[in-house]
């Protein structure tokens, strides 16, 4: 019997009850290691197994939860022993029945990044090792899980390493969202697009507090759906749970209405949970369920359902932009993550990521700047690259379902991008040109548009998941080529019947007044059915143009969300006002860190004066009479940072007008800040950076949880005399000792300065550190000592 | 439990001013960072009481009934004399703090610094919260609360800790393999309970790590606990 047939021939498949509760019942303290058990108890667990069977479970749950390498840390028993043991006990339970063994996988017991500090890939590692040691289960099981990016890992990781059919379950609060804030329609979304074989819900509360929770995941997936719960809510004195077997079950019949096809239990069932379920369960009939899913991307925490138009922020692209290629070439993350706040703050509900640059590695830097964008926004991404290897790598690492950008009628694109699509269960943006270019007339265009849905159809993605670009041609060059564009768009959108994106800023190319021609094109388009305009949504008129028309199309119901952009908010707390002074000088601006003021006073003096003047002459003075003033204990370190930060104002200005020009003498020299390894309190760090970069140091931050040897590496490379490493906790100094210890085997030539909150100045002696820096100012002083 | 309010006098202590106050400026930043905190605060807790075994002066450890976890070390062991049960909690006030600290440290770094201050208090509110709730619903007085890595009680029975209570799955609460609490905003503590009164020590800056550095203690005043 495999999970297939049982799919097909019975009307439920009923799953087993708790395991943990059992075996507390029989004596396994707590915080004991219970996969243990498979093989100093054997004949325990097997009795447990079999009284689920008895009760009528067609599947049960190997005793695996929590068999991973991590967990498994300071047991006796390697993962493999515990693994094929459980497996082995489960089927010798089962023997002389049909029921199957699962391979029961729950999360690994770390947070992956940005909160914790475990990556993808080790975590995709861990669940390998996991689902190789279980090759004579029957299905594989994630269970209990609340995080949907180390789910993404660990389904892939059984895909990749197993043929078996996978079910993920996810543990949702009474607020629909996990602990992690994975909404229900961000799971169904991008497990089954991952090709999970069934999904559903398990554990934290009881069938009837989950019932919302399966009833909004009935709306969102086509696939069998799967409820364990607990038995009820358990009393946190006691922790024993409310409900009993005949309330449980009739709870669990009321759901068989959502499509429910696997009915289980989680904490606090027991064999008599599922025999009651069993026979309740008798009388009903499967529904199938099958809902409408229509076009929607997201992240863990945001759906964005494409129902009306979306805006896509293009900002996020190196074309055309000098810092935008210098941050990607200096690898200043921080830049890029500035422009996606940015974009979302304007309005952007979809971000297009672009970093392809001749002389960078595409493949690592997309990795990285994906990572970093989905730990900062919630809005869903569009991976654009023409490379798809890098579209691959990225897609892999992307956290929720993406689009991306893009395939185009190409045989040679087709073949292969839109595998990728599909195995990795993206959206897709397809380009109507081929071989022969963009072609002049509409009806050739829907052409492309045709044989590119048929391809995506044919590999099995789904029809609402691929948007037509219909390509904007610039205006000065092909003026009788605009509305061909609009035409092709309109026929693809109600005749091809599919989602329509179009980059709107190229239309104006060469022209003046290029907000104007921008704002008009993009209401025309937004007119004959562009669904995904692609603009820049800092532009008031851009992204007005796009509510404008949600409201006048009767998307944006009642006006509401017009309303409450434009409208004013009455209510909201207005800080107090300061009072402009047009006298105010420079360093009084500074000061008082009023970065408005900094920017305008700047711009003012470099109209007579010469850039290093008035960083050295205005900037520089201002900020080492704050830092006097700190350490006079006159202010403190918040004002001290807001000093900083009104300087950081003044230095981007000064920076744009030396960009500009070429010049590249701001620069004091540069640092690598650091929080080591192990560490993931980054705020000191981050402070120092602020204040280095504003007198005029060029900060490389390698980040936080930093390894040895990228420390290394990174001040080789870039030829740097000063490193600054930070660490908040006892536990972590000893990073920090092996951190110096391999620069100094390396021979590296540089000063080595540590700071944080439990790091006495004897103690960084003794690791071997230059300099103690006990606050943020004496970081800069150094410095200063050590680059002038 | 839901938080109304932050403690903002407590973020200023954090924020190093002392008995100063500051200015409108940053009065004006910790009114705005706590309305965002208070949106995505979602405080949770748990706790397990256990019977406890054994108060080993000799070998300096304490061993709880039907428990896997024993605490060592001298300062633990005379903190739960006199208990016959200790109450073992985690707190958090959930990751939607640290993605929002994530995402103001990239737009204004004096307002991510306030902000931290203000969100360390707020998990000190919940842990506050949290044991008066506990103590409502149980027998007995309680202890200060008294936590991994204070004192001589070694950081490395966080993991453990997390365990005996199923945090991870109960309230989302993760231990790194450098033993540091994710979501950051966390507290895992014990403390005792009598039946009999017994008399509060507080925790003396004698068993901090921070002893010999700390600015509280060179301006005179306390951290708090």
């Amino acid at each position: 019997m495999v999970l297939k047939n049982l799919l097909e021939n019975k009307e439920f498949i009923i799953l087993d009850g708790a395991m943990g509760t059992m075996l507390q019942a029989n004596g396994l303290e707590a915080g004991g290691i219970p996969e243990e058990l498979s093989i100093t108890r054997p004949e325990l667990l097997k009795k447990i197994h079999r009284s689920y069977i008895e009760a009528g479970s067609d599947l049960i749950y190997a005793n695996t939860f929590g068999a991973n390498s991590y967990k498994l840390e300071e047991s006796k028993y390697s993962v493999e022993e515990i693994v094929s043991e459980a497996i082995k006990v489960a089927k010798e339970a089962a023997r002389g029945t049909d029921t199957l063994v699962a391979l029961d996988i729950g999360p690994i017991g770390q947070l992956l990044e940005p909160t914790g500090s475990l990556s993808f890939e080790e975590a995709y590692e861990i669940f390998s090792r996991t689902v190789k040691a279980g090759k004579d289960a029957d299905v594989i099981v994630f269970e209990t899980m609340t995080d949907l990016y180390e789910l993404k890992a660990g389904l892939l990781a059984a895909k990749e390493n197993s043929n078996k059919p996978v079910i993920c379950t996810m543990t949702f609060e009474q607020n629909m969202r996990t602990f992690i804030g994975c909404e229900v329609s961000s799971m169904a979304l991008t497990l089954e697009g991952l090709g999970a074989d069934a999904i559903g819900i398990n554990c934290s509360l009881g069938p009837a507090e989950l019932e919302p929770v399966v009833k909004e995941l009935s709306k969102w997936t086509t696939l069998p759906i799967v409820v364990k719960p607990n038995a009820g809510l358990p009393d946190p004195e006691t922790n024993l749970y409310n409900v009993t077997p005949v309330q449980f079950a009739e709870q669990m019949k009321n759901l068989v209405k959502y499509g429910v096809k696997i009915f289980g239990g989680c904490c606090g069932t027991t064999p008599d949970f599922i025999r009651e379920t069993v026979n309740i369960l008798k009388s009903e009939r499967y529904v199938k369920n099958c809902p409408e899913i229509p076009s929607a991307v997201c992240t863990p925490s945001t759906t964005v359902v494409i129902d009306s138009p979306r805006i896509i922020g293009e900002r996020i692209n190196p074309t055309g932009k000098k810092v935008f290629k210098a941050a990607l070439i200096n690898h200043d993350i921080d830049y890029i993550l500035s422009q996606a706040i940015e974009q979302t703050e304007a309005g952007a509900e979809i971000l297009d990521v672009n970093v392809g640059l001749p002389d960078i590695n595409e493949k690592e830097m997309m990795i990285t700047a994906i990572k970093a964008i989905q730990g900062v926004t919630d809005v869903p991404l569009q991976i654009d690259s023409t490379v798809p290897e890098v579209l691959e790598n990225a897609l892999r690492i992307y956290n929720g379902k993406p689009i991306v950008n893009s395939v185009n009628g190409e045989k040679k694109s087709i073949e292969a991008v839109l595998p990728l699509v599909k195995k990795y269960g993206a959206a897709v943006v397809g380009l109507t040109l081929d071989e022969n270019g963009i072609p002049k007339k509409a009806e050739d265009r829907v052409e492309i548009a045709k044989r590119i849905l048929d391809a995506a159809l044919k590999i099995g993605i789904r029809k609402e998941d691929v948007y037509i670009d219909c390509l904007t041609l610039t205006a000065s060059a092909e003026q009788e080529g605009v509305m061909e564009t609009v035409k092709a768009l309109y026929r693809v959108k109600h005749e091809l019947g599919l989602k329509t994106v179009l980059g709107v800023s190229n239309i104006s190319f060469g022209l003046p007044n290029r907000e104007l021609i921008n704002s008009t094109f993009l209401s025309v388009a937004l007119a004959n059915g562009l669904d995904l305009p692609i603009i820049n949504p800092n532009i008031p008129a851009m992204s007005g143009a796009v509510r404008a028309f949600r409201l006048l199309s009767n998307a944006d119901k009642n006006s509401e969300e017009y309303i409450s952009i434009y409208g004013g908010e009455p209510n909201a707390p207005q800080p107090k006002k300061i009072v402009k002074d047009e006298n105010m000088t420079l360093d009084h601006a500074i000061e008082k860190g009023l970065r408005a003021e900094c920017t305008r006073i700047t711009e003012a003096l470099l109209e007579n004066m010469d850039s290093m003047d008035v960083v050295n002459n205005e900037i520089i003075p201002a900020l080492d009479i704050a830092g006097t003033r700190f350490e006079k204990g006159e202010i403190f370190l918040p004002q001290l940072i807001q000093t900083a930060g009104a300087a950081q104002a003044c230095f981007e200005v000064i920076k744009q007008k030396l960009a500009k020009s070429g010049d590249n003498r701001v620069s004091k020299g540069k640092i690598i800040l650091a929080t080591v390894k192990g560490d993931i309190h980054d705020i000191g760090k981050n402070i120092v950076k602020v204040l280095l970069e504003n007198y005029g140091y060029q900060v490389i931050d390698l980040g936080r949880d930093v390894d040895y040897q990228k420390v290394v590496d990174a001040a080789i490379e870039n030829d740097v005399h000063l490193v600054g490493l930070s660490a908040l906790m006892t536990t972590t100094l000893d990073s920090m000792e092996k951190t110096i210890e391999l620069l100094r085997k390396n021979n590296v030539d540089c000063k080595i300065m540590v700071g944080g909150a439990v790091l006495t100045p004897e103690y960084a002696m003794k690791i071997g550190a230059d300099f103690y820096a006990k606050d943020a100012k004496e970081s800069v002083d150094i410095a200063k000592k050590v680059l002038g | 439990m839901k938080l109304e309010h932050l403690r903002k006098d407590e973020a200023i202590r954090y924020l190093g001013y002392g008995e100063n106050k500051p200015d409108d400026n940053i009065l004006n930043l910790l009114d705005a960072c706590e309305r965002e905190l208070l949106q995505v605060i979602v405080p949770e807790y748990i706790y397990k009481i256990f019977d406890i075994e054994k108060i080993d002066r000799e070998k300096e450890k304490v061993t709880f009934k039907d428990c896997a976890l024993e605490l060592t070390g001298k300062d633990i062991t005379a903190h739960l004399k006199g208990c016959e049960r200790a109450v073992f909690m985690a707190c958090t006030v959930s990751a939607g703090v640290d993605k929002l600290l994530r995402i103001t440290q990239l737009k204004d770094m004096t307002k991510a610094f306030v902000m931290d201050s203000l969100a360390s208090a707020a998990i000190e509110q919940v842990c506050d919260m949290a044991q008066e709730e506990i103590m409502k619903n149980t027998k007995g007085y309680g202890t200060w609360r008294f936590s991994c890595g204070y004192g001589d009680l070694p950081i490395e029975c966080q993991k453990l800790f997390v365990t005996v209570l199923d945090a991870q799955k109960r309230i989302g609460l993760n231990v790194t393999e450098s033993y540091l609490l994710t979501p950051t905003k966390s507290v895992t503590a014990v403390f005792g309970l009598s039946k009999e009164k017994i008399e509060k020590k507080r925790l003396g800056c004698e068993s901090c790590n921070m002893k010999d550095k700390c600015e509280f203690r060179k301006r005179g005043e306390r951290c708090g606990s």
